[in-house]
């Protein structure tokens, strides 16, 4: 973009861009910081309960990290995660792109009937028992494809793939047409080489919502061996309400809080991560090539 | 050609994946053995219910006991683990009572109770209970029978809930020795002892960071709305305990219409504008509230004695402060010569069968299960699932009480690693005094010091003034919105405390003018005749 | 095409509608959602005429407005700024600290704002009261804790709320900008004149999208983070129903609602969109 004149010309504009993205780095920067060392820092120390931002090196502890790694159910719900992630991740593309492209598609018949019929339940969603007693009748009670099918279509990315869609060259369209091709062939040989960004970006948001849904499992899944890492980081984190007789060691070593800032920390960690990853694949004009071919 | 085949590839594994999903390949389908000798195969009872520990996991699959129910009484049990929080709990339950899908048996909160039985999906256990020669004298108390009785049936089994008179007043001792003073006996004194814990620097480290007394909002269920439970002591004091006055006929109703209501509001305005206690006390919750007492933050609270003086829960404060010291004091005293520490209230568990499964005849079958989880007998399942396997996980005493001495730090009954095999203890527990004896075992401090939590702090608390109100906790909200009443009543009155609101006469009647306008009249009336039929009130 | 996207619509989207019937009904579970008795509409006057009704119409609305008002153009901020930003050090490193905070949940974000806005400890009120100030407590002031709840949603969502836009960004044709050089503009009018037309379709999508679910304020940030002292101005919608649900059962009531929400947000949409239609060419539809 505008890295084509690297000249002094806008200097005052890029000191304030930057300043502002320093003072953001900084806000952004404390209270995660914070996490972090609560999350090293198991014991309550008498001296200084809120051990300032920056307690000595001496005083971390990985104790909290290894509670939580080390309980039973950790590595099940983290396969489960994972199997609802993947699987949810597929089927949400699947479905939403060639729905996505047919809403696109400038001169379809029946376009604002679609789009009506889109929007109709996305306003009105009755709720969790309608959505329940559908569900349960569907006889998907304990299985996992009960978390990721249901919310599999979501029409917020729908649309936001739409508008994608749309910005392409409408010009790639029409020639295709024109030579008699049929709408999925344009979709498969044309649009989606194309769409690596946004295939990405709702890749992305879809996967980062089942990772972290914690209501659905909580709804459709009974059975211990299907629970997912954000039941288990959420038994932890509100653990105590009926538990508060408590003649046992669990929390032999960490402090609660410790314990759950450490936990939600690793359940986060493969999301933080991935976007980096990801973003490796955003290459910038590419279409610059496809008009001129 | 050959991003084509590429995507048909991926196609075909999507859709192969969805049907093996679909049809449960990936959460796996468990297979009941047969039986060996059992006259036909076991019966499938799904049970739904809190785990004692939410933290640890589930009873792994080839648990002994899953082994023993199978084969002795013919039953495979499917245990679902409730949410270990109120309200995923409620979602879970709420929900599939709205699908009617509720499970063989499973936990409910009292409130939950009475919908359920109202909607028609629960069935009545009188009868089973007669099928269950061990387990009867469970559910002998006539007041925990009442919370569970409608129209002269009962629909749930009313189990033991916590032991009672469980919390009291607790100060610390060191920093009344350091500062020179005695137990605060009055009012007035709790006050002078709460400024000088602030000012005094009482834990002597040069800081200006105690306070005397720490709280947190603590409120349950209607009877005990307001600022729950951690104030009882204060408003004890002036002898408006809890939301309900049930002394007599006469004088029933809301505490709030009381002028010594208002008076007790305005003591606890007088420390709070006097900074004497933890400020943040209106937004932390009960977790952040235990670690700071921990921390050496205040010197004076209403605690659980298990939460205060159990080993596992001391620890962190006797590292802290090795020399530190909690002790009970009798509930203050107010002007008119009134205190308590509380309200006694009974305490319930209720575990009850959906109609569903007793249409399927599944009602005796229960009643066997539960009749052997809670047999203390060789036979019995009461130490299995209470506390493991005698000699590998515990060893009777003399007085055959549960020890843990000379067995190996991992698999006593209270290690972590132990955690799984007692999930079930809350089906099995029976608050005798051997058990708690069992439950909460004497220790010895860093500094050598013997702790027993049941005889130095339980046993003191139960010697101490507590208010009568069992009918209290027997009021079933009728007639009103009660969501949106016990909300106005919680805000006003945190709003007097924190000084949002101005705490005048004025003010106050238009707050009993607003209770009155959500239906406090209907609700009283309807309160008291419940009451009086059932025998409550004089 | 359509066909199999088509069939999961319906079966989870549109089946459910029907089990909605149950916001006229006095539903019970075991006579089931067919057969329950009929109730017309006496669950919605159940709403409306509830003690809390106006207070929670207000407190929902503002909650949603100022979020958009104020997380939209910011989100538009941060995305411009770090395209334009020539440091590549600066753009990565702030791009992948912003969104992590939208992987906390709100649990952990209490345990934050309580370090930072204790009235004992606080940083915030200790910097005040280095400052001469008198500490305040944020979380449990009335009047604080509104802008409480909206400057922690935009801490937690600025970044992933960026991104959609940093996406948009990209598709603009590196083209005009060497144009708009060429012709003399500087780096702020590029930026004003095609960098900000250029994300506008999207900007107008998720604008819109939100609208239609303006009655959803955020249920899980309040949830987490109100308190008695507060309820006046951190109730919502959702948050009441919540408390009828779980203490009353009242499945129909909730429904009700739902209902009532989904009307409301497509008059809203309909109305943008037509706002929208007139002054530049398409919407949704």
């Amino acid at each position: 973009m505008a890295k084509v004149l690297r000249s002094k010309e806008g200097w005052l504009f890029e000191l304030c861009i930057d300043t502002f993205l320093i003072l953001l780095f900084l806000v952004f920067l404390i209270p995660l910081w914070r996490v972090l060392m609560v999350s090293l820092t198991p014991t309550p120390d008498a001296n200084d309960p809120t051990l300032g931002l920056f307690p000595p090196p001496w005083k971390w502890a990985l104790i909290s990290y290894k509670q939580f790694l080390s309980h039973p159910s950790f590595f099940k719900a983290t396969y489960n995660s994972a199997l609802i992630l993947i699987g949810g991740v597929a089927v949400s593309l699947f479905l939403t792109v060639p729905l996505a492209y047919v809403l696109s598609i400038k001169d379809l018949p029946g376009r604002v009937f679609l789009s009506g019929l889109i929007l109709v339940p996305f306003l009105f969603n009755p709720g969790l028992i309608p959505n329940y007693l559908t569900v349960t009748n569907l006889g998907l009670t304990d299985k996992l494809m009960a978390v990721f099918l249901p919310g599999a279509i979501s029409v917020y990315n729908t649309y936001v793939m739409k508008s994608f869609f749309e910005g392409l060259p409408e010009e790639l369209k029409e020639s295709a047409r024109i030579d008699g091709a049929r709408e999925l062939m344009i979709l498969f040989r044309i649009i989606l080489p194309l769409s690596k960004p946004i295939l990405l970006t709702i890749g992305l948001f879809y996967g980062v919502h089942f990772w972290n849904d914690f209501f659905s499992p909580l709804l459709y899944l009974n059975r211990q061996d299907l629970q997912p890492l954000p039941i288990l980081l959420r038994s932890i984190l509100i653990a105590s309400n009926l538990n508060e007789y408590v003649e046992y060691d669990a929390y032999s070593s960490a402090s609660v809080e410790s314990l759950k800032s450490a936990s939600v920390l690793i359940a986060a960690l493969p999301m933080i991560l991935a976007y980096p990853l990801i973003q490796k694949y955003f290459t910038k004009g590419t279409l610059v090539g496809s008009i001129k071919g | 050609m050959n991003r084509r085949q590429v995507f048909l590839i991926l196609m075909m594994s999507l859709v192969l994946f969805m049907i093996g999903a679909g049809m449960g390949f990936t959460g796996g389908q468990e297979e009941a053995p047969a039986a060996k000798g059992a006259p036909a195969a076991p019966v499938n009872l799904d049970i739904w219910v809190t785990s004692a520990v939410s933290e640890s996991g589930p009873p792994p699959a080839d648990w002994i006991a899953y082994k023993i129910m199978r084969e002795k009484l013919g039953i495979n049990l499917n245990v679902v683990f409730l949410p270990s929080n109120f309200t995923d709990m409620d979602t879970k339950i709420n929900t599939a009572a709205a699908a009617n899908a509720l499970p063989d048996l499973f936990a409910v909160n009292p409130d939950t109770l009475f919908k359920l039985i109202q909607l028609g999906l629960l069935a009545p256990v009188d009868d089973l209970i007669k099928l269950m020669p061990h387990r009867q004298a469970y559910y002998q108390d006539e007041v925990r029978r009442r919370m569970v009785t409608v129209k002269g049936k009962m629909y749930g089994f009313p189990e033991m809930g916590a032991i009672p008179q469980r919390e009291g007043l607790v100060i610390r001792k060191d920093w009344l020795n350091k500062l020179g003073f005695k137990a605060p006996k009055t009012i007035a004194e709790f006050f002078e002892v709460a400024k000088a814990f602030t000012e005094k620097d009482p834990d002597g480290n040069g800081k200006n960071d105690t306070y005397g007394f720490g709280a947190y909002i603590d409120q349950r269920q209607l009877h005990e709305s307001g600022l729950g439970y951690r104030f009882d002591p204060i408003f004890g004091a002036f002898g408006v305990c809890g939301v309900w006055n049930v002394e007599s006929e006469a004088a029933f109703g809301l505490n709030a219409r009381k002028p010594e209501f208002m008076q007790a509001l305005q003591f606890i305005k007088k420390m709070m504008d006097a900074g004497v206690i933890d400020p943040d006390w209106p937004t932390v919750k009960k977790d952040e509230f235990r670690a700071r007492w921990k921390q050496g933050k205040f010197g004076m609270m209403r605690e659980d004695f298990a939460a205060l003086a159990t080993m596992a829960n001391y620890k962190d404060f006797d590292k802290n402060f090795p020399d530190g010291e909690w002790l009970p004091i009798p509930p203050i005293v107010g002007p008119a010569g009134k205190s308590s520490l509380g309200n006694i209230i009974k305490d319930i568990r209720i575990h009850s069968i959906s109609a569903r499964a007793a249409k399927e005849g599944k009602g005796p079958l229960i009643a066997k299960l539960l009749d052997w989880m809670g047999d203390p007998g060789q036979e019995g399942g009461y130490y299995l699932l209470g506390f493991g396997v005698e000699g590998e996980n515990y060893i009777k005493n003399a007085a055959g009480i549960v020890t843990i001495e000379g067995i190996a730090k991992e698999k006593q009954w209270t290690s972590k690693e132990m955690q799984p095999f007692t999930q079930l203890r809350n089906l099995v527990i029976n608050n005798s005094p051997q058990e708690l004896a069992s439950r909460y075992p004497a220790y010895k401090t860093i500094k050598g010091r013997t702790i027993d939590p049941i005889k130095d702090y339980w046993s003191v608390f139960q010697t101490h003034n507590w208010t009568e109100a069992t009918g209290a906790s027997l009021i079933k909200p009728t007639g009103i919105n009660q969501a949106d009443f016990v909300r106005f009543y919680n805000e006003n009155v945190a709003k007097f405390v924190l000084g949002q609101q101005p705490l005048t006469k004025e003010e106050y009647d238009k707050f009993l003018a607003g209770l009155d306008h959500l239906g406090a009249k209907t609700l009283e009336d309807n309160a008291k005749s419940q009451l009086i039929e059932a025998g409550l009130l004089k | 095409m359509l066909g199999i996207p088509l069939l999961q619509f319906f079966l989870f989207r549109y089946l459910p509608l029907w089990n909605a019937q149950i916001a006229f009904k006095d539903f019970n579970p075991v006579e089931g959602v067919f057969r329950s008795a009929w109730a017309g509409f006496i669950h919605f006057k159940t709403f409306f005429q509830s003690f809390y009704f106006a207070e929670l119409i207000r407190n929902t609305l503002f909650y949603s407005f100022a979020k958009l008002l104020v997380g939209v153009p910011a989100a538009i901020t941060l995305a411009v700024a770090l395209a334009e930003s020539h440091s590549k050090l600066l753009r990565k490193t702030v791009q992948t600290i912003s969104y992590i905070p939208h992987f906390l949940s709100w649990v952990i974000m209490l345990g934050v704002l309580m370090m930072l806005l204790s009235p004992g400890n606080g940083l915030v009120n200790e910097a005040i009261k280095a400052a001469g100030g008198k500490p305040v407590a944020f979380l449990t002031t009335p009047s604080a804790f509104p802008l409480v709840v909206i400057f922690s949603d935009l801490w937690k969502e600025l970044g992933w709320s960026a991104i959609i836009f940093m996406a948009a960004l990209l598709g603009i044709d590196p083209v005009l900008y060497e144009a708009a050089a060429v012709e003399g503009a500087n780096r702020l009018q590029r930026t004003r004149h095609i960098t900000l037309p250029g994300i506008a379709p999207v900007v107008m999508v998720v604008v819109l999208l939100r609208l239609g679910t303006i009655l959803d304020a955020g249920f899980h940030q309040i949830f987490v983070l109100y308190s008695t002292p507060v309820l006046g101005v951190a109730d919502i919608i959702d948050t009441w129903v919540y408390r009828q649900g779980i203490l009353d059962f009242q499945f129909s009531l909730a429904t009700a609602v739902g209902l009532f929400k989904g009307v409301i947000g497509m008059i809203l949409l309909i109305l943008s969109s037509r706002l929208i239609r007139r002054l530049n060419g398409s919407a949704l539809y």
